[in-house]
């Protein structure tokens, strides 16, 4: 009780410092905040002249694309907001910052997580409204599932990029750099949210249901709200619901690594 | 009481081996082999609470990988170790409340904050009472003269300024041991004295054991009683910096002023160590010639206008040590 105390205080205090040097840098702050609407407003534009060519891919209209979209950016959001900075674990094992974070009798990872990155609230608040109004557009009906469930899966579809996101940042205990897998997670993600899974075929489908999960992200919740399981209904429709023990699975075995990993920073058996 | 108690620490790094130039490093792709490296041999110590030691040897001797088992970044490959009763790589967490760490080169203070900011977070990582922060930060504040730039951005810092500030910062929850790396290097005369005054007060006042690695001797001679020298990963020395003077300090120097440049220049029993211009430097064995005797064969020689007696500086004798190694009881061979 005691220890979670103190890593509030923690917490919040980093938060602080984040807020303050974010703020320090104005201008660095507004370009990355226009930068953000421009990435987002472009993907959206892109989805737009797609559907405007053909009307429906694979029964998804543009509302419902829209609806997928602001799921994925959401959770998407929630993890660059909370998370981000585990990406740069490997600059600091790289510089030996890495080692401050060991001498201090906190969590590593909690203050990895932790540690100011230079994030301010914006995506976050522009993702919650571009939620909004893609869940208004799409028409899909906002009940007591829906309230309940939604902050659940947003929460668990950022987990998955967290678990992705450490376990890229662990690889680096052995190979220093990974500048290259994350970027091809990181493509990929981006590639295989924007549009529902069904399009693509059957291996790449496995692919994104099993092995790097992201269709947890937002097809498979869409698919729920929108009651769109007709199509390759090889999982039911309830499996939209299975986002947040998704999430925690992912990142559980996220963690075990990164302690084996850590034990391989600190050298155990050699 | 021993505070940190180590026996027989083995450190070994297993790396890849790298072959030389570009078709090397392609090759390395494909196969890759693995070398062991063994950075800390057989290191022993104990050190009683209160201590301020010197860590000393030369680059790769095995000192940060040392330092590094002793704070619990590193597990031991062999050996025992406990710092304040703890096994630090077992209990990483608790040692680390233990302890305060200072990185020379590097900060643990935010760059583009006001100093006070990295104090704040300081408080809350080791939880430090309220009343207790504020209490440490007058006294630092008084010492290391902070108040003036307690407001001001870390990165327009003089050097001084923030090393200062890591100190202050290191301390700020009343560490049992302090392991400071290097932490003068690169200041200036004056800077490097304040620094030296808090680390001396810090122990003096606090009892807080100070382990210091540093290749400034000058901060091992004002400060530590003891030094702990350290080569190819064992420890050659570990004893009073009295003793390894004593020891090594066979030979005096005598530094004579001549009247006139002579040409020639001999005197029985001392060796011409260097010259310049009517300055010479004369070496010579304190036992087997006194000082006044060796005087006097200079004076009836030449004519002289000033004379000095220099002892040998730490620097020189732990440069021998290092070239030739240490041997217990060594007669200062000639060098």
């Amino acid at each position: 009780m005691h220890r979670l105390r103190v890593m509030l205080n923690v917490y919040k205090q980093y938060w602080r410092i984040n807020i303050l040097t974010t703020l320090e840098y104005r201008e660095n702050f507004l370009i990355w905040f226009v930068f953000t609407f421009i990435y987002h407003g472009s993907a959206v534009a892109a989805l737009w002249i797609v559907l405007n060519r053909f009307p429906s891919m694979n029964g998804w209209t543009f509302r419902d694309m829209a609806f997928l979209y602001g799921m994925w950016m959401l959770a998407h959001a929630l993890h660059n907001t909370f998370f981000s900075t585990v990406g740069d674990i490997p600059e600091h094992v790289r510089d030996g910052e890495f080692d401050r974070l060991l001498v201090r009798p906190l969590d590593t990872l909690f203050q990895a997580i932790a540690t100011p990155g230079q994030v301010f609230p914006d995506e976050l608040i522009l993702a919650v409204i571009t939620f909004c109004a893609a869940t208004w557009y799409s028409g899909v009906v906002v009940d007591a599932t829906f309230l309940a469930f939604v902050p659940l899966i947003v929460v668990g579809g950022a987990l998955i990029d967290l678990a992705f996101n450490l376990v890229i940042s662990t690889v680096a205990f052995w190979f220093v750099r990974v500048d290259a897998l994350r970027w091809i997670v990181v493509q990929l993600e981006q590639e295989f949210t924007r549009y529902p899974i069904s399009i693509y075929s059957r291996g790449v489908r496995l692919l994104l249901t099993f092995v790097v999960p992201f269709a947890f992200m937002n097809y498979f919740p869409a698919r729920f709200f929108l009651h769109k399981a007709h199509e390759h209904a090889m999982l039911p429709e309830s499996v939209g619901l299975l986002t947040p023990a998704i999430g925690l699975l992912a990142v559980a075995l996220a963690y075990v690594f990164w302690r084996i990993g850590l034990n391989r920073y600190s050298g155990v058996g050699h | 009481m021993a505070i940190i108690e180590a026996v027989g620490l083995r450190k070994v790094f297993r790396s890849l081996e790298r072959q030389p130039g570009l078709g090397g490093a392609v090759r390395a792709l494909f196969s890759r082999t693995f070398v062991d490296k063994v950075a800390v041999d057989d290191v022993s110590f104990s050190l009683d609470a209160g201590e301020l030691v010197g860590y000393i040897g030369p680059n790769g001797a095995g000192k940060s990988t040392t330092i590094k088992m002793l704070t619990g970044i590193l597990v031991p490959t062999a050996g025992t170790l406990h710092v304040a009763g703890i096994v630090p790589y077992q209990n990483r967490m608790a040692n680390a409340a233990n302890i305060g760490v200072v990185f020379g080169q590097r900060s643990q203070l935010y760059w583009d904050l006001p100093l006070r900011e990295s104090f704040e977070l300081l408080r809350a990582i080791y939880d430090v009472p309220r009343a207790r922060y504020l209490e440490n930060m007058k006294h630092f504040a008084e010492i290391l003269d902070l108040e003036r730039f307690l407001s001001t951005p870390v990165r327009q810092l003089s050097l001084g300024e923030r090393m200062r500030g890591d100190f202050a910062a290191a301390m700020l929850h009343d560490p049992k041991i302090v392991f400071l790396d290097e932490p003068t290097i690169g200041l200036d005369v004056i800077a490097k004295e304040a620094i030296r005054e808090f680390i001396s007060m810090v122990n003096k006042e606090r009892g807080t054991t100070v382990i210091l690695t540093t290749h400034d001797l000058a901060d091992v001679e004002r400060l530590s009683r003891r030094i702990i020298l350290i080569d190819e990963g064992t420890v050659i020395y570990d004893g009073s910096l009295e003793r390894l003077r004593e020891e090594y300090g066979t030979h005096r120097t005598l530094v004579v002023t001549l009247a006139e440049s002579y040409p020639e220049l001999a005197v029985p029993g001392a060796e011409l160590e260097s010259r310049d211009h009517n300055t010479v430097r004369l070496r010579f064995d304190r036992r087997r010639l006194t000082a006044e005797a060796l005087i006097r064969r200079v004076t009836e020689r030449y004519q002289i206008i000033d004379v000095a007696i220099t002892e040998p500086d730490i620097d020189s004798i732990v440069r021998r040590i290092y070239l030739e190694g240490y041997h217990e009881g060594v007669v200062g061979a000639p060098s």
